[in-house]
């Protein structure tokens, strides 16, 4: 079953629900995805947005995406993409005009365009190596299609345009009339040659004036009259051809066109971040992999710093064994909620089998995220935020998977100290008893004293007191934020004497 | 094209202009002499008939050319041998003037501005007038030849490069071509103007093209054949003669009229358009680098026109003049300079002084009111920034070093009186001064710090000035302040090396002043006395009588 193939999904089903969660927004990747649809178009919002539930797709599309990073396979594709966004324009062409002598032509200029591009994407995926079962089938298919006709197509349409490039013709327009003759021979440009002969820039040519519109014009159609006179055989062919084009059906790899915008848009911004020096890895998955990365980043932040070249950190984490929950303290503006959030990431990125923002990674399934990040007063509901954020969490705490990787960033801010860190203890020790993996963070250190499952992290200043956000295993402790700010803007005593 | 006038290497007057231009052009009156400079002095028979009207375009060009000082000795040069060609060739420079000028106010005229063009808005009424600049351009250009190909005695760097390069930029065959390429789309613009009227010819277009087919079947790949315009004999449309024409045309084969149908005739009007605009374009990139030509060279042509008028008003004075010569730094020497812009407001021959000062760092002038010292001071002043922008200067002789950063801090005399915000008003003007301090400075001070009493502003005076001196910098002051001075005066007294020297206004044991500096200590009055005695004592024994 052609139709059903599908590049993202083994079992070729469809994406009928759109994931609303709130983990998109939570951690940035709303930003990630509006980058990539803003470049590729709206359509692949829908597969970023699906976060595949079979841990084997996660691994399907894994492969494929291995094949898709190969230069001369990515090369391909790009290619064949550009060459598609070319056949739509030409398809336009076609419907807007009217002349039937015209609409043949262009049909014929479209199938060479549409056959051409698959046939080129076939003689490249043939030559490249392939591992994976998703592109394997693709040339399977690929393979199938062009000898049922799309080659022929092909090599029909090329010659009719080569036929219509070649024909050439003068027209002569003196004493308010027009002539024309068909030319054998090319002729030289006699007025062009002399024009150019003291001018400047041989760049500027004479273009057809009435390009600007794409239908032909009544001068045009008079000129093409008397040339059909004198060469009937010519048009003959050009009708010929265009019926042999309705042959193809350009329906039978639709789905493929779309879906492998996914790999492409994402393998497209890798590149570009590569170049900038930040690192990409496959992560590690599999039963029994434990949780842990090098050169962790948050993907959303580099990719904003991308035109201004700021530094972005990484971190290195590990979850031991037994060790199911980071607590995360430190000082404000030191990183914390980034390091959530590139967490996060790391498990959503694994899922949908793409590559993660990371020297090396290991990933364990996980068959869902959750996330709680604090936001401001709702004024829509007019609940009060500790009242915003408690039915934010209800649900949350309601399930009962274990594979659920949770986030939470700073819960309780607004309630009294006391009340915060008791409920604070409580949640957490939820999520640890469910069995759930994930990070907390928080400003109560006490949430961070020693209990079975928990890791206490900090975000680290250097001996300056300066925000360094490195992400690092140690005792909370705390902190006194005011004068950092001081010296994160430089404007204590002795750096002003410095600065003037 | 490029107009190198001002600078063998370049053409903007890119180069840092003087600190504080407004106070050079106020102290040393500077106005006059632009404006009086920017009006053209018409002769007949050798005798000076009138004045025209000062050109405010000459009076703007001196003031941003002057105002910019030159920075070496051959920059200087450059000038001076141009300036000297002017003069020699006669009403060369003048007429690359007027030929610029008029060119812009056409093109104007034309619609040069993007106002201009937003107003004709019509494609149709914009090529024409592109078509109208077209032949505007090839005129003017053609005149300027005209006006260089005579000029066979130039010598100057400048000018001769010049020359050499607009013969080449616009030759005699680029000429042709785009008289030849302008007469071949003349249809487009027949019967628009004036001098057409009354021609019983019709202009009518001729137009061949070869050309393929383009994906969609649409005209593509052309090339051009022919284009030119045909002239026949007028007939009147839809009479026997018209009939008659179009009967015979008809018979051509594999042809058909653009007359008869609304959409053919707009067509091939879109199809002249496309062609006259295509040559257009092909001619333009002839004339793209004469774009800004015009401007460029009326500016500079503008400035040696005025240095051409300029010496004319120093004839029409009796002044002498002379090209100034560099020297070093600590060096002044000149013969019979003359305070130009005094001779031009009070129409009179000023007196001429001469002075030398060897390896000085430091000129002090002292000496009787009204005595010409101020007048003394301009005077280098002005002879120092016309030579730093390559002009003559009104002296027998003058040598002086290049000071590329002029300072002048002069007691706006009017409003003398003392009280501190006019010291306060002093001291800061210094305080801007020493901002921009730098190498290459001359300061002229003009009773400085006279503000104040006479002791305060002498201690103020001290400090500051020996500073300036010891940072290198030149100083000419003209001051009252004799305690200031008689201590300078002590202190380097038999030591040349301090290199400081003293100038008093003479004035004849019967209190006559000469109106000429001479050496010599300060003395302890600035003989105010003498003043008093001839205008107040005087005026009360007269009254008296």
């Amino acid at each position: 079953m052609q139709g059903e193939f599908s590049i993202l999904r083994p079992d070729g089903n469809g994406y009928d629900a759109e994931e609303t969660a709130t983990f998109y927004q939570d951690l940035n990747l709303l930003q990630v995805i509006d980058r990539l649809s803003g470049k590729w178009g709206r359509e692949i919002r829908k597969y970023f947005m699906y976060l595949p539930e079979d841990p084997k797709e996660g691994d399907y599309r894994r492969a494929v995406y291995g094949d898709i990073k190969k230069e001369p396979v990515y090369r391909a594709l790009m290619a064949f993409t550009e060459a598609m966004n070319g056949v739509d324009k030409l398809r336009g062409e076609r419907t807007r005009v009217s002349d039937s002598l015209q609409r043949s032509a262009w049909l014929i200029r479209e199938a060479e365009a549409y056959c051409g591009a698959y046939v080129a994407l076939h003689r490249e995926l043939s030559q490249a190596e392939l591992e994976s079962e998703g592109m394997l089938s693709l040339l399977a298919i690929l393979t199938e299609t062009m000898d049922g006709g799309y080659r022929e197509i092909h090599k029909l349409t090329a010659e009719a345009l080569t036929e219509i490039r070649k024909m050439r013709f003068v027209v002569t327009y003196e004493k308010a009339r027009m002539r024309v003759e068909i030319r054998e021979t090319p002729g030289e440009g006699a007025y062009d040659k002399w024009l150019n002969s003291e001018a400047q820039s041989e760049d500027v040519t004479f273009v057809n004036p009435f390009l600007t519109d794409a239908a032909i014009t009544e001068l045009e159609r008079a000129c093409l009259t008397i040339l059909k006179e004198k060469n009937k055989d010519f048009f003959r062919r050009i009708q010929t051809a265009a019926k042999q084009c309705e042959r193809y059906q350009k329906t039978v790899l639709l789905r493929f066109e779309q879906e492998v915008l996914y790999y492409l848009s994402y393998a497209t911004l890798q590149r570009e971040m590569e170049k900038a020096g930040h690192h990409f890895a496959t992560p590690a998955t599999g039963d029994g992999v434990r949780m842990e990365a090098k050169g962790l980043y948050d993907i959303a932040l580099a990719i904003a710093t991308l035109s201004d070249g700021r530094k972005v950190i990484a971190n290195d984490f590990y979850y031991g064994p037994g060790e199911r929950f980071f607590v995360l303290t430190g000082p404000n503006q030191g990183g914390k909620t980034t390091f959530a959030r590139s967490l996060g990431q790391l498990v959503y990125l694994t899922r949908m089998g793409l590559d993660v923002p990371a020297e090396s990674a290991s990933v364990p399934y996980f068959s869902n995220i959750q996330t709680h990040f604090s936001v401001e007063e709702s004024v829509e509901t007019g609940r009060g935020k500790l009242m915003d954020e408690l039915v934010r969490l209800a649900p949350m705490m309601a399930g009962n998977e274990s594979e659920t990787f949770v986030v939470i960033n700073e819960l309780f801010t607004t309630a009294a100290n006391y009340d915060a860190q008791i409920m604070g203890k409580r949640v957490l020790e939820h999520f640890i008893s469910r069995g759930c993996t994930g990070i907390y963070v928080t400003h109560l250190k006490e949430l961070a004293e020693d209990r079975d499952g928990v890791v206490s992290l900090r975000a680290m200043l250097n001996d300056r007191g300066i925000q360094t956000f490195e992400i690092r295993r140690g005792e909370a402790e705390d902190s006194a934020c005011a004068a950092n700010q001081v010296n994160k803007y430089r404007l204590s005593y002795e750096q002003l004497k410095e600065r003037l | 094209m490029k107009v190198c006038l001002l600078y063998a290497d370049r053409e903007a007057l890119d180069s840092e202009n003087y600190y504080d231009t407004a106070s050079i052009i106020q102290d040393l009156g500077l106005n006059s002499l632009f404006s009086t400079s920017a009006r053209k002095l018409v002769y007949e028979d050798g005798a000076l008939k009138k004045l025209e009207k000062e050109d405010p375009f000459l009076t703007d060009t001196l003031r941003k050319v002057m105002m910019v000082p030159l920075t070496s000795e051959d920059e200087i040069l450059f000038r001076q041998e141009i300036v000297a060609d002017c003069l020699e060739a006669g009403t060369m420079i003048g007429e690359l003037y007027r030929i610029c000028a008029e060119t812009i106010e056409k093109w104007n005229e034309l619609g040069r501005t993007i106002w201009e063009k937003i107003r004709q808005g019509n494609p149709t009424l914009r090529l024409i007038s592109e078509i109208r600049v077209m032949h505007l351009f090839c005129d003017s250009l053609a005149e300027i030849r005209g006006v260089l190909e005579k000029q066979e005695h130039l010598t100057s760097r400048g000018l001769t490069a010049f020359r050499d390069e607009f013969m080449k930029a616009f030759s005699k065959e680029r000429e042709e071509y785009v008289r030849k390429g302008l007469n071949d789309i003349s249809f487009y613009t027949s019967g628009l103007d004036q001098k057409d009227e009354g021609i019983d010819q019709n202009i009518q277009p001729r137009i061949v093209f070869e050309c393929g087919l383009e994906d969609g079947l649409k005209f593509s790949s052309i090339r051009m054949e022919d284009v030119s315009s045909q002239s026949y004999k007028f007939a009147k449309h839809g009479g026997i003669v018209y009939k008659f024409r179009k009967y015979i045309n008809s018979r051509m084969p594999n042809s058909f009229s653009v007359e008869d149908d609304g959409w053919l005739v707009t067509q091939s009007q879109q199809l002249e358009f496309g062609v006259v605009s295509y040559v257009i374009r092909k001619l333009k990139s002839v004339t793209d680098e004469f774009q800004s030509f015009f401007d460029r060279l009326r500016f500079q042509a503008a400035f040696y026109q005025a240095a051409v008028q300029m010496k004319l008003h120093m004839d029409r004075f009796g002044l002498e003049w002379c090209f100034p010569k560099v020297c070093d730094r600590r060096d002044l020497e000149f013969e019979e300079l003359r305070e130009f812009v005094m001779a031009i407001e009070q129409r009179v021959k000023v007196i001429g002084n001469t002075c030398s000062l060897r390896q000085k760092d430091m000129l002090i002038v002292t000496g009787a009111n009204q005595g010409g010292k101020s007048t003394f001071l301009r005077s280098i002043g002005i002879a120092q920034v016309m030579m730093q922008c390559g002009l003559p200067v009104t002296a027998k002789s003058f040598r002086s070093g290049i000071f590329p950063r002029i300072f002048v801090h002069f007691t706006r005399r009017e409003d003398s009186a003392m009280n501190s915000g006019r010291l306060d008003e002093e001291l800061r003007r210094m305080d801007g001064i020493v901002e921009h301090i730098g190498d290459g400075s001359l300061i002229l001070l003009n009773e400085s710090f006279a503000s104040t009493t006479e002791k305060e502003g002498s201690l103020i005076a001290y400090d500051i000035l020996r500073a300036l001196k010891e940072a290198g910098v030149r100083i000419l002051t003209v001051t009252h302040l004799l305690s200031f001075a008689k201590r300078v005066y002590g202190e380097s007294k038999d030591r040349p090396e301090a290199g400081v020297d003293f100038l008093s206004a003479e004035r004849l044991p019967d209190g006559t002043r000469t109106f000429r500096m001479v050496r010599g200590e300060p003395e302890l009055t600035s003989f105010g006395l003498d003043l008093y005695d001839e205008i107040v004592e005087k005026g009360l024994q007269n009254r008296g009588r």
